[in-house]
């Protein structure tokens, strides 16, 4: 019986961690959305908007200098996911050819690009000489290959029988059919998991943006919304009710709130991909 | 029989021509992504600025970035910074892990997880948008006005945390906290939901109460996890830069530019002609520093993993 109490008096101490715990994660989020749409600058933390009005969205949306960068976001998400994807299945397609000559030649050939790489200089200068940078080619396609998602889709392909090859190649399947056939509808968590992945890199990506890209012309919207935060790109605030502190928030949940709608359905996804890489490697 | 040896490989090459063409984009992106810029690691050994040819000096980069006192500091900032976060993360996403598990109510659960999970997938760039907000010395950042309502303050000596250089480190491992933990005890529930609850029970039959059953069952279950956490990403500290460079300023080089940052400054914003020489220098110590940590590590990871390295 005094076992027992003690033991609810952990759960509950437990649970106010945890309630706490979740308030912080939260309270710097909420801070973001109540300014965002509160047209005075908030001090302090406000439960609600003082004076509530949508001119911070308006304002960003109205502005032409912004929907561009957010078009080109969405542009090099989609095709730089699609590229990547093609790249790790075939890649992992062939790393499971145990038999193939030159197999182990190919899957070294890959990880040793983990272990050392030429720097960022070198890479520049590759990429510069490409005439790649300055285009929208290099942040789509240099984030392609991806070795660690590449080995992470080859442990998920080893796991499919191999009767289902031996059995394709009978009936005349050439390893392209196979691959299309077979392999890549059986394995659709794993490409669910490592597209998101993929996609999710390629919509926060900024590095590869301040590296290789001078024009703004070219800028997505992270590139955007680093210049306005660092107040050196705000858009013009005069005519509309919203201050500048205003517009940088709302700027700020444009740019995650296509995720955070679609990130609770989604989540078990993200964990099964980690749970991939962890089971074997 | 070498001969027939020969015609084997020969037929088996032709057996699996179609995976040499399925192949053929990986290797196309490797070789040009990856293997060209390896050749550009000659530009160490010589002056090039990227316009004239590289005139050949050397090893006079080197000697001159090891008499350079910012590659020293960004090279100690550098190891530094990713060790201690990396132990501070991890050692709050055990501790985080280890509560979370004894949640019984799965419904609390899952919501705890979900929104705990939720700052890892937001970029560097919103995060630090974000904080530098929150942690502006302005009256709109939330903090100093807490600090500031609570009489931790005097309303004219608020504190610009992000520029300065007392304040900036752990202001970045609180964010980095904040940002890492809740996604990083995913690897850690995986391993505690693997452990037998037989194990559990048996204890409970020899009187072990709760602490006593996670010091001496969920934690020991736990220790090979965290290490495999470790070594992993120890290979991976040398490659700082996303996170110092966007939370980072001018008035806080010191304690924060990085190896990956002193790089990128000294080629890109040095306001005079770029030496691409000594920076290709500069990165090559620190792949070179890099390769051998992961070395290490695997080695290490051999020992620990039951033989599985981690490349």
């Amino acid at each position: 019986m005094k076992r027992k109490k003690k033991i609810s008096a952990f759960q509950i101490i437990n649970g106010l961690i945890f309630i706490i715990l979740a308030f912080i994660i939260l309270i710097p989020m909420w801070k973001v959305i109540v300014d965002s749409f509160d047209l005075h600058t908030a001090y302090g933390m406000k439960l609600w908007p003082e004076s509530f009005g949508l001119d911070g969205y308006a304002n960003v949306f109205s502005n032409p200098t912004l929907l561009r960068p957010l078009i080109i976001s969405f542009i090099t998400t989609i095709a730089g996911t699609l590229i990547a994807l093609t790249l790790s299945t075939l890649g992992a397609y062939v790393l499971i050819q145990w038999d193939m000559p030159g197999r182990n030649f190919f899957a070294n050939m890959l990880l040793f690009t983990m272990i050392f790489n030429g720097g960022m200089i070198p890479t520049y200068l590759v990429l510069r000489g490409l005439h790649l940078t300055n285009t929208l080619w290099v942040v789509i396609l240099f984030p392609a290959l991806n070795v660690y998602n590449l080995v992470l889709m080859r442990n998920f392909f080893e796991g499919i029988p191999q009767s289902l090859f031996e059995s394709a190649t009978l009936d005349g399947c050439s390893p392209m059919q196979t691959f299309i056939r077979i392999v890549l509808p059986m394995s659709k968590a794993a490409l669910a998991s490592i597209g998101l992945m993929f996609a999710v890199t390629y919509w926060n990506d900024y590095t590869h943006y301040k590296l290789y890209i001078t024009d703004s012309k070219w800028y997505n919207f992270q590139m955007k919304l680093r210049g306005m935060v660092m107040g050196s790109d705000l858009p013009p605030t005069s005519g509309s009710n919203a201050t500048e502190n205003t517009v940088k928030n709302a700027a700020i949940i444009i740019v995650i709130i296509p995720f955070m709608i679609l990130y609770p359905f989604l989540q078990k996804y993200f964990v099964k991909g980690v749970n991939i890489g962890a089971v074997k490697e | 029989m070498k001969e027939k040896k020969k015609n084997n490989t020969m037929a088996k090459i032709y057996k699996y021509r179609g995976f040499y063409l399925m192949f053929l984009p990986v290797f196309v992106f490797a070789i040009i992504f990856f293997y060209a810029p390896m050749l550009g690691i000659r530009y160490a050994f010589t002056d090039y600025n990227g316009i004239k040819e590289p005139t050949f000096t050397g090893i006079q980069n080197f000697l001159r970035m090891f008499s350079m006192h910012n590659f020293w500091s960004a090279f100690w900032n550098t190891i530094q910074i990713s060790i201690i976060k990396l132990l501070l993360t991890t050692a709050f996403a055990v501790i985080v892990s280890i509560l979370l598990n004894e949640i019984a109510n799965l419904l609390f659960k899952k919501v705890v997880q979900t929104i705990i999970y939720l700052p890892h997938f937001m970029s560097w760039v919103v995060t630090a948008s974000i904080f530098s907000l929150i942690l502006s010395p302005s009256s709109s950042g939330l903090v100093n006005t807490f600090l500031v309502n609570i009489g931790v303050l005097d309303a004219n000596s608020t504190i610009y945390f992000l520029g300065t250089s007392k304040w900036w480190r752990p202001a970045y491992y609180i964010i980095n906290i904040w940002k890492e933990t809740g996604w990083q005890t995913v690897i850690f529930m995986a391993t505690l939901a693997g452990i037998n609850t037989d194990l559990y029970e048996a204890a409970a039959i020899d009187g072990a109460g709760r602490w006593a059953k996670m010091r001496y069952i969920t934690f020991p279950q736990l220790r090979n996890t965290i290490l495999t956490v470790i070594i992993l990403n120890l290979a991976k500290v040398m490659n700082l830069f996303e996170s110092a460079f966007v939370l980072q300023n001018n008035a806080v080089l010191d304690v924060a530019n990085v190896l990956e940052t002193y790089i990128y400054y000294q080629s890109f914003n040095s306001g005079s002609i770029p030496n691409y020489g000594y920076t290709t220098a500069v990165g090559l110590f620190k792949s070179l520093v890099g390769c051998v940590l992961v070395l290490v590590c695997n080695h290490w990871s051999k020992k620990v993993r039951e033989g599985r390295g981690i490349v």
